[in-house]
């Protein structure tokens, strides 16, 4: 096993942006290690914090999910918001993360679209979590 | 020159011999990298014992964004005719038999770049005003540009509410190809059909992926020609002004448009070429839906890299990267409060 996978991907990143990419034979191989050793600076972040965002976006969610329920407990797909409430990702491993995620956003996308005419607490609250959302999973790159 | 390229270009002098009715000799090749919707080539000839460079566009196994390579080709022929600049068009094959899949072969505009990012730096300022200048100085043109006039409405549908449209289209696109819950492109989406425009006043050719990056230009900055027609539709002239606009291009720079001049100076030399004065409430929905087309098309190449058979690197790139940019670009310009972190300040 490699200790601190994120680090050591991290560091074949810079190897191939330093070292390999500009001693390609042609351009579109060096252009395209570039453009790998980017990926591999996003995998090195995401593999250190893919289970801690997911799950700080479902226990976001839970709280807006709430607050509909306490609002407007007869809003359409109510059922299913406080279903997602109740349950836990199935384990830790990324795949159920992700399944358990796409659940509570699908049911996200629900809420706000039906909050926008009927609660603007309730809209303005789900941009906010869009924000925390999307900055949590952003990839902080430097130009390779 | 990479061996496994060589049976290609060898082939491809087979077929232009065949198309010029003359000898034509295998020099070298190399594959271009960037051209994300075609497998793009430079092919070095030898016909009448001169050297000849030709661009040759194949067909790839899958592809980022999902085009018609004959739309593509008459539209290069179109604005060729109409002198705007643009490669020569010199032969559309759609047989496979000849390259396995088809292809078109464009006459190489010598001695230029589309290196934008090479012009970084306060030695290159005048350099990247001027060709900032004629970049919106040309859209300007094409955008006043009558569609009927250019010959593209014999192979366009001509929309009779673009906007909606493309809005269709590019919803679609999401709909479809989206592998897990896209709340920003959702929220966007309502957005756009909740404040859409009347149709359009104008028409005109749009590009459809007009940036820094998709012309070639001279090394004293001046722009020889405009590439990567394959989304080019009738539709409004704003729609290729606002994609030019997106932060995203010069990211994480978002004050200089396309990583060339100020926001304010684009806009008006595009209303200069054109003629045309920018309606900011009607722009504003082409800036917002800009960011929801490019948004479509790196969630589609996330769908094309997991499930194609193509690995290029650029649909992965564009499915990670550009997908967080693009959805932190659209919740800036969306959220009440417009915090305008990446998006700049609207018009």
């Amino acid at each position: 096993m490699i200790p601190a996978g994120g680090r050591s991907l991290a560091d074949l990143a810079m190897k191939l942006a330093a070292d390999i990419a500009p001693a390609a034979a042609t351009e579109y191989a060096g252009v395209n290690a570039g453009l790998m050793a980017m990926l591999l600076l996003a995998l090195a972040q995401e593999h250190e914090r893919a289970a801690a965002v997911r799950m700080a976006d479902i226990d976001a969610i839970k709280v807006l999910f709430r607050q509909a329920e306490s609002a407007h407990p007869d809003a359409p797909g109510a059922g299913k918001r406080a279903s997602f409430c109740e349950r836990e990702p199935k384990s830790l491993l990324l795949s159920d993360l992700d399944r358990f995620h796409a659940e509570g956003l699908a049911a996200l996308i629900e809420l706000h679209a039906w909050c926008e005419g009927e609660d603007s607490a309730l809209d303005r609250a789900i941009w906010d979590f869009l924000v925390e959302h999307t900055e949590r999973h952003k990839f902080e790159l430097p130009a390779l | 020159m990479p061996i496994a390229l060589v049976p290609l270009g060898e082939q491809l002098c087979r077929y232009l011999e065949r198309q010029w009715q003359k000898p034509v000799q295998f020099v070298a090749i190399q594959q271009i990298p960037g051209g994300a919707s075609r497998e793009t080539y430079r092919v070095v000839l030898r016909v009448d014992s001169d050297e000849r460079t030709v661009i040759l566009r194949r067909d790839p196994k899958t592809s980022l964004i999902d085009t018609e390579r004959a739309h593509e080709y008459r539209t290069y022929q179109a604005v060729w005719r109409a002198g705007f600049p643009v490669p020569e068009p010199l032969f559309l094959e759609e047989d496979g038999a000849w390259l396995e899949r088809p292809f078109s072969v464009m006459a190489e505009v010598p001695g230029c770049s589309s290196r934008v990012a090479d012009l970084a730096g306060d030695e290159h300022t005048e350099l990247r005003a001027a060709l900032g200048r004629q970049k919106w100085s040309l859209l300007g043109r094409l955008s006043a540009m009558d569609p009927a006039e250019l010959g593209v409405t014999g192979f366009m549908s001509v929309p009779v509410h673009p906007a909606l449209h493309e809005l269709d289209y590019w919803a679609d696109v999401i709909e479809a190809d989206a592998l897990h819950p896209q709340p920003v492109a959702a929220a966007a989406i309502r957005w756009l059909r909740a404040h859409l425009p009347p149709p359009s006043e104008r028409l005109a050719l749009v590009h459809g992926d007009y940036r820094s990056g998709n012309f070639l230009f001279a090394p004293d900055a001046s722009i020889r020609a405009v590439l990567d027609w394959e989304m080019a539709h009738i539709g409004d002239p704003l729609e290729d002004l606002a994609w030019s606009l997106d932060p995203l291009w010069p990211w994480p720079e978002r004050h200089l448009a396309g990583g060339l001049l100020p926001r304010h100076d684009a806009v008006a030399i595009w209303e200069a070429a054109s003629g045309m004065k920018l309606d900011r409430e009607v722009f504003r929905w082409w800036q917002v839906f800009a960011s929801v087309k490019a948004l479509a098309i790196w969630i589609s190449s996330t769908e094309d890299f997991a499930n194609g058979e193509a690995k290029e690197p650029i649909l992965a790139v564009a499915g990670w990267v550009m997908t967080d940019r693009q959805n932190r670009i659209l919740v800036d310009r969306l959220h009440p409060e417009r915090p305008a972190r990446y998006a700049e300040a609207l018009l």
